[in-house]
This record gives C-alpha cells, sequence and structure tokens, in this order.
C-alpha cells in the first residue's frame, strides 16, 4: 500500500458512512492534527478493520466501525463509556465474533473467528479483569497451555530459566517461581504483559491497562510498550485517559455509538477535538420536559470515602430535584451510590436523610430510611430472575401484602397489574419470569418495586443501559414524575445528551474523587467529558 | 411456567395454565408421569402391588423420605442443601424415644423429638451464615456431629420398652384403612405448600435461591430467614425420625443413616434446582413416592437390592442432567 496509511481517502465510503460527515464536523481551526500529518512516516498496515457490525440482544454495538493499525504503531482507541471500544478489540482478539465485515492481516482477508486463529496470527490481549490463575507460579502462568516439554513432561526446569529470561529482558522485577495470587494488581497486569512477550505477538491489545495501576506503574507500562515498538510489535491501547494516551500513543481512533467518527495523529495538548469527536451527538428531544419545584435537601453526603475506591464525597440532593453523576467507568460512581444504600460501608464519612444523620449499615437499613436504588447490574442485584413479574414488584414490600398472616395474593396480583398498566410493562402475564422480559421491561419492573415500596429518595445507576429506545422514554417520565412529586434522585450515567436532558445539577467524578459539580442549564457535554477525562485541569483553557 | 406449580402445592399436573413450550411442559410433569407410568407397569406385571396392605404399606415407608424431603424442598429452594438429616433424625428419634420412655406422653415427646431437630437446623443455619461455611461443608459437618452424639447418649444400644400406643404413629390406620403417617404427611405438605405460597419465609425462600444478591439489595433480612429455614427442615426431620421410631418399636441410634441421599434426590427428581430458586412440594413428594416403587416395586418383582441402588441412582443422575439440560436451553 503505497499512499500514506492515515489518509482517510483509502477507507471503503458508503452512501451512510461515518466517515463521510464526521471527521468534517471536527476538522478545521478546532482540530489541525486532524488532518494527514505528513511528518508521522506512514507505516506498512498491519490490521484493517472494516464496516464491523456487531450487536447484542437487538441492540446494534458497532454500525460498521474500523479500525486500521500499522506495523509497529501504538494506536490509541478512544470512545465513550458504551462506544463499543471493548468489542471491536474483542472481536479482533477472537473472543467475539462479528457478523459482519472484514478483516485483513498483512493485506490478506482472515476469517478471524475463534481465540486460538487470533493467538496463531499473533494477537494477544490484555484484559481489563486480569485472567490469570492465582494459585500457579509467574512461570507456570506466562507459558500456561504452551508449557515447555521434554518428552511427555513439562521441562520445569527450562520453564523457570525461559521465564526468568524474559522477565530480565523485559527489566520486570519478578520472581518466576512467585505464586501469582501474592501479587499485587500491578504485577499481575506485568505478568500478562510478559505473556504477551512470551507467546511472540504481532499485537498486544490492552484494555484499561492503567485504570489500576499507580503512577509510577504506568511509567513503567510505556517503557515495555516502548519496548514492544522496538521489537516491531503493535500496540492497541484502549484507554479514557487522554492525557496518558498523548505520552505514548502515535495515531488515535475515536468511537462513537459504535460508528467509527475520527482517525488521525494523537494530539499532544489540545484535547478539544478528541473530547468533541467523543461526544458529539445531537440532543434528542425525548426528554421530557419538568419543573424543578425545590424543596428542603433530603440526602446529604459528607466526606463519604471507602478504602482506595473513593474519597472525600460531599454533596446534597433536594426534594424535586434531578442529580446526575457523570464519570468514565472506575471513576467510582456506583461504589459511591452502594456505598450511600448499605450495600457496602463506607469507612469515612456521614449521610444526613432530611437532615438527620442516618447511619445505614445494610441496604435494609437504607430502605427503611426511605432510599431506593436501581443497581446498574439488573440481573445480579436487581431482579429475582426465577420468581413472577408480580413477585420481583412486590419482593421488596412484601409485609403491605400481609392479612392476617398469609399473603394477600388476590392484592398482590392487583398491585402487579397497576404498575403494568402504569409503567406499561409489556409481559404476557403477571405470572411470566422477570428473565424473559426485555432489558427496558426489565427495568421498568425494577423502578415498579421501588415505587410499591414508596421510596422518597432514588439512587438510580445508569438506568438506561441495555434498555430501547420506547421504554427509555417511560423511564425518563417516571423520573421526572417522581422529582415533581418530591423525591430526591441521584442518576449515574455514562449517556451525557440523558444527563444534560434530565438533571438539574451534574456531579462528575473522576479517580474515586468528585472533580466539579456543574449546572446542568449552564453547561455542555464537551464541558462534562474534559473533567470527566481530565479532572481538575479541565478548567484550564482548551 | 414454573411457577405455576412452584405456587400451587398438591395439585399436581393440573393447572397448568400459561402457554409455554411442549418440552416446558413435558420436564414439568415428568416426575408425575414417571410415577404414574411405574404405577400402571407395576400394578399389571407385579402380583400383589395392588392390594391394599402393599400400598399402605408404600405409604409408611415413604412416608418418612417424604416429610424429610418437605423440610429438605425449602431448603434446596434457597440455594442450600442439608446433607445432616439422616443423622438429626436419628439424633431426634432417640431424643423422643427417650422422653418416652421416660414416662411422658406421646404428643410431648414428638414435640421433644421436633424441638431436637430444630435445634440441629439452628446450628446448620448459625454456621452458615455467621460463620459463612457453605452449606455442603458445614451440614456434612454435623451430620457427622449429631450421628455421633446420638451413638455417646446411647452407648449405641437403642432404646426400647416403649409404650404400645407409641405404635400407632408409624402403623395405625384412621377409618380403619388410611394409614396415620400418610395423613401427617398430607397435613404437613399442605402446611409446607401454605408457607411457600403465602408466607414471606416461602416468598423469600425463592427470592433468596434465585438471586441472593438481588434479595439482599431489596432489603430482605436474608441471614433471619435462613436460619428459620433451616430450622423448619430440623424440626420436619424430627418429626420424621419419631415416625420411623414408631414404625420399629425401638430408637435406633443408626436409623436414618443414608436417607440424606434418598430425600436429596427426592427433591432434585421433583424439579427443585441445585442451584436453588425452583423446587416443589408436589414434585418432591412425587420424586419420594417415584424412590420408593422402584424399591417396592423390585421387592415383588424379586430384583436383588444390590441393583435396586444402581437403579436409583441411575435416576437421580437422569433427574440432574434433565436439570442441566433445561437450564442450558434457557440459554443460562
Amino acid at each position: 500500500m503505497g499512499q500514506s496509511f492515515s489518509d482517510q481517502a483509502h477507507l471503503p465510503i458508503s452512501p451512510f458512512s461515518p466517515f463521510i460527515a464526521a471527521p468534517q464536523k471536527i476538522a478545521g481551526e478546532h482540530m489541525p492534527a486532524a488532518q494527514p500529518n505528513l511528518s508521522v512516516p506512514a507505516p506498512a498496515p498491519l490490521v484493517v478493520m472494516r464496516q464491523i457490525e456487531k450487536s447484542y440482544g437487538g441492540v446494534r454495538i458497532l454500525k460498521g466501525a474500523h479500525l486500521n493499525v500499522g506495523v509497529g504503531e501504538i494506536h490509541g482507541l478512544v470512545g465513550e463509556n458504551g462506544a463499543g471500544k471493548s468489542t471491536i478489540v474483542k472481536i479482533l482478539a477472537g473472543e467475539v465474533v462479528r457478523e459482519a465485515g472484514e478483516i485483513q492481516w498483512l493485506e490478506q482477508f482472515v476469517p478471524l473467528e475463534s481465540r486460538a486463529e487470533a493467538e496463531r496470527l499473533g494477537i494477544t490481549m490484555i484484559h481489563q479483569e486480569l485472567n490469570l490463575a492465582p494459585h500457579l507460579t509467574v512461570a507456570q502462568n506466562l507459558f500456561l497451555g504452551h508449557e515447555p516439554r521434554r518428552g511427555g513432561w513439562i521441562d520445569r526446569s527450562r520453564e523457570v530459566s525461559e521465564a526468568r529470561r524474559h522477565l530480565e529482558r523485559l527489566e520486570f522485577d519478578l520472581d518466576p517461581q512467585t505464586p501469582v495470587r501474592r501479587l499485587g494488581p500491578a504485577q499481575r497486569q506485568l505478568v500478562e504483559i510478559a505473556r504477551a512477550v512470551v507467546r511472540t505477538a504481532r499485537l498486544v491489545i490492552m484494555d484499561e491497562p492503567t485504570s489500576s495501576l499507580s503512577a509510577k506503574e504506568v511509567g513503567e507500562l510505556f517503557r515495555v510498550v516502548q519496548q514492544l515498538k522496538a521489537e516491531g510489535t503493535s500496540v492497541i491501547f484502549v484507554s479514557h485517559r487522554l492525557e496518558e494516551l498523548a505520552e505514548i500513543v502515535e495515531r488515535v481512533s475515536v468511537l462513537r455509538d459504535g460508528e467509527s467518527v475520527h482517525e488521525g495523529p494523537m494530539p499532544r495538548q489540545d484535547f478539544g477535538g478528541l473530547i468533541r469527536a467523543m461526544v458529539g451527538r445531537e440532543l434528542k428531544d425525548f426528554y421530557p420536559a419538568r419543573v424543578a419545584r425545590l424543596g428542603e435537601i433530603a440526602l446529604q453526603v459528607e466526606h463519604l470515602g471507602r478504602g482506595t475506591e473513593f474519597q472525600d464525597i460531599t454533596f446534597a440532593v433536594r426534594h424535586g430535584e434531578i442529580v446526575g453523576m457523570a464519570g468514565l467507568i472506575g471513576a467510582g460512581r456506583t461504589e459511591v451510590v452502594e456505598a450511600i444504600f448499605g450495600a457496602r460501608t463506607a469507612d469515612r464519612g456521614r449521610t444526613l436523610i432530611d437532615g438527620k444523620e442516618t447511619h445505614i449499615r445494610s441496604p435494609r437499613d437504607a430502605i427503611s430510611a426511605g432510599l431506593a436504588l436501581l443497581t446498574e447490574d439488573r440481573k445480579r442485584t436487581g431482579l429475582a430472575l426465577n420468581l413472577s413479574v408480580a413477585q420481583n414488584v412486590t419482593l421488596a414490600n412484601l409485609t403491605a401484602l400481609m392479612r392476617r398472616g398469609s399473603l394477600d395474593l388476590g392484592e398482590e396480583e392487583k398491585v402487579a397489574q397497576g404498575y403494568i398498566d402504569r409503567l406499561r410493562i409489556r409481559a404476557r402475564s403477571l405470572n411470566q419470569k422477570v428473565s424473559r422480559l426485555s432489558g427496558g421491561n426489565q427495568q421498568k419492573v425494577v423502578l415498579s418495586k421501588w415505587l410499591y415500596r414508596r421510596a422518597r429518595i432514588f439512587l438510580v445507576d445508569e438506568p438506561t443501559r441495555g434498555v430501547d429506545v420506547g421504554a427509555k422514554t417511560e423511564i425518563y417520565r417516571q423520573l421526572n414524575g417522581l422529582a415533581e412529586s418530591g423525591a430526591a434522585i441521584l442518576m449515574i450515567s455514562s449517556d451525557l445528551p440523558e444527563i444534560l436532558g434530565l438533571t438539574d445539577r451534574v456531579l462528575v467524578m473522576r479517580g474515586g474523587r468528585l472533580v466539579k459539580e456543574l449546572v446542568t442549564a449552564r453547561t455542555s457535554q464537551e464541558e462534562i467529558m474534559r473533567y470527566a477525562t481530565l479532572g481538575e485541569y479541565g478548567q484550564q483553557p482548551r | 411456567m414454573d411457577n405455576n406449580l412452584a405456587e400451587t402445592p398438591l395439585t399436581a399436573v393440573a393447572g397448568v395454565s400459561e402457554p409455554s413450550s411442549t418440552r416446558d411442559w413435558l420436564e414439568r410433569v415428568l416426575p408425575f408421569a414417571s410415577v404414574a407410568g411405574l404405577f400402571l407397569l407395576l400394578s399389571i406385571f407385579a402380583p400383589y402391588f395392588l392390594t391394599v396392605q402393599n400400598l399402605s404399606s408404600v405409604c409408611r415407608q415413604t412416608a418418612v423420605i417424604n416429610i424429610i424431603a418437605l423440610g429438605m424442598t425449602l431448603i434446596m429452594i434457597s440455594g442450600g442443601i442439608d446433607l445432616s438429616v439422616g443423622s438429626v433424625m436419628g439424633f431426634a428419634g432417640i431424643c423422643g424415644t427417650l422422653l418416652l420412655q421416660a414416662g411422658f406422653p406421646l404428643i410431648p415427646s414428638i414435640a421433644g423429638a421436633m424441638i431436637a431437630g430444630a435445634a440441629w437446623g439452628l446450628v446448620n443455619s448459625g454456621l452458615i451464615t455467621l460463620l459463612k461455611v457453605s452449606p455442603f461443608i458445614a451440614t456434612l459437618g454435623t451430620m457427622g456431629a449429631a450421628r455421633g452424639l446420638t451413638l455417646v447418649i446411647t452407648n449405641g444400644m437403642p432404646v426400647v420398652k416403649l409404650p404400645d400406643s407409641f405404635g400407632y404413629l408409624g402403623d395405625g390406620s384412621m377409618a380403619g384403612i388410611i394409614p396415620v403417617p400418610l395423613v401427617v404427611l398430607v397435613v404437613l405438605a399442605l402446611l409446607t405448600g401454605f408457607i411457600l405460597k403465602y408466607t414471606r419465609l416461602g416468598r423469600y425462600a425463592y427470592a433468596i435461591g434465585s438471586n441472593v444478591e438481588a434479595a439482599r439489595y431489596a432489603g430482605v433480612p436474608i441471614r433471619r430467614y435462613l436460619v428459620a429455614i433451616y430450622t423448619f427442615g430440623g424440626a420436619m426431620t424430627g418429626l420424621a425420625g419419631m415416625i420411623e421410631g414408631s414404625r420399629l418399636m425401638t430408637g435406633q441410634p443408626t436409623a436414618g443413616q443414608g436417607y440424606e441421599l434418598s430425600v436429596i434426590a427426592a427433591v432434585v427428581i421433583g424439579g427443585a434446582s441445585l442451584s436453588g430458586g425452583e423446587g416443589t412440594v408436589a414434585g418432591s413428594i412425587a420424586g419420594a413416592f417415584l424412590i420408593g416403587l422402584i424399591s417396592n416395586g423390585s421387592n415383588l418383582l424379586g430384583v436383588s437390592p444390590f441393583w435396586q441402588q444402581v437403579v436409583t441412582g441411575a435416576v437421580i443422575v437422569l433427574a440432574v442432567a434433565v436439570d442441566e439440560l433445561r437450564k442450558r436451553r434457557r440459554g443460562a
């Protein structure tokens, strides 16, 4: 391929390709760096992914996305939560099979439909959640599945010596004979990286590799990445942290809602264009209007902290108010609301409900205090999947159904039918197992559960994740109605238009801290994203 | 829908109203169909099977397993298991018969046996909720401990010289034909069915077994209800110990050995899932009768008791395999 690899002209352009519109939108004075930069010599292409499609349960995650990585290139992949970053790299690692689209490896078309095939090509992925066998030693993990053998037996001494050779070459301070369970998260990350090197990878994919590392360890990781590059290995670096990417990444691709919206050299300082490319969605008009009538402070949290998860969280939510909580994955938002709800215990700070200090040690205490939590993970913590729609609706308030020592099942049916009608839950019957409902209808069941419990303070964690558009509107309508009736709502969301469309104020979290409080009417997706990615530096002029 | 059965104990196959796939339906009626089929086969091929005497003896024999299975149903619905039931049954039987021997009337002695059984349930649930020992290991431990204590108390000797009136519980009949243990079973089955359907205890058992985290997030006091569930199971086991004692007219310190396997098998055959959240009273009873019929039929047909064990084992594995297949098809 003779022409510049970063030149977008050679990309396939369909009439619907986002590549036509998006780069034009963000090009120009905001982002001069988006133009082909001829000072960076174009590497030979290693992998070219085109028009990749993938859906989960009817929701399109990738809508014809592209990804191009050159030989020996360090490539950044950025985008909002849920933009499809993880999905596209998992397809490349053979962990997820695409539904459509083509993949070229060294200019040859490859099917790439299994992990084994990806491994054969030399593609290794280092996961967010680490994949090591904790009871085995470092050396055993490095060679897991590829043990050096002599005769039919594992050659243990060669295993250890080979491992030591690799670790020394990488300058990793690790003893090959230490069991992995004795290592900290950062050292485990090093083992993962060493494993990729041992397998002589051509392409190493790192999905959020720095999220569990300290600044010093990040430095060490970057040194290794440079060494990999020097050996001709390419690296895809999936991350939220733009300032980190700027240190190491040469070129960057931006995914937004499953589409490729930008590809170009990584800017070193001015991230404005990149952030705009990440969030540049239109505000849709399905956010119903709401008259905010603010009452007294309902929920007040002071200096809440828990280990390394989050520190010094202080904010208040009034009756009648919807407060948004924005931030990237791993910013600690879920941890904060779970601590408020008593599902995990905060070790510092206090919580006041309606002005009174309240000790909440379990969800039960929280519920008694009028709190409700719509959890992020409905299947794990929101629903009893084997139980029926009606049984899930009444689960948190069975006491209200007791009549002379037994449950009034007729009343239960009436109650559940009432919520099915009110929230337009689409279920075949009251007795249908909740596991058979769609995501949106499941979420409405969870919401009904808390409505029936007559909660007054709602903590809602990603309420519309995996929910279809119709159900979204219904959930927004209910949240608005709740706020209008005087409930206080704290809403975590990674969907910035949703935050802007629904809330009165926005709290932005980053790295376990509240970095900024913004008034929704006077902010923008770009501003929120700036604080979420850059923290306190977000306020510096772009 | 499984819930239809879950919520309507003892109405068996009737009342299946919700449209669902034929295969789902087949799996649900499988335990009942097996019992009916085996019953039919034995009626045709086994002489003396269809006699009042034989059927009444089948009822008496299976009542003990059945009553323990009622408690086990609740425990397994909540996602737990109780391996100690056989030993606890022996322990409670000894306690009850010792009370009888000491001159206590029948009812207080039965109550004593049930309290002894409930105490072991309390111990089991304490280990599970406070020490966070898994139910399997906790009850494996108490299985050994309860049996050991029974042998210590009795010095390995059976409790004898019991009043003749004691025999009524296991061998008596009502209206001249209905075995007393069957009456006891029906009453307790209705009670357990009521608990499962109409009380928070039953509802929370399903919720905890289905998703303990979701139950916790909904404010269900998990520990308190697990204690109640295992204690109920222990009381049922204690009563079963007295029925067994009454049938033998002695308190045997080795009574109930190996019963835990038959009980768990009955509950699993009846459609309870080893991972919790599913199970019905009607199913468990069908499961216990299936095992009882296999044993009775083999005796009548002159099949060696050694082979009976092989057949029972195969049925258990089959039942679990069906359960796994069902779960896998649901698409985990």
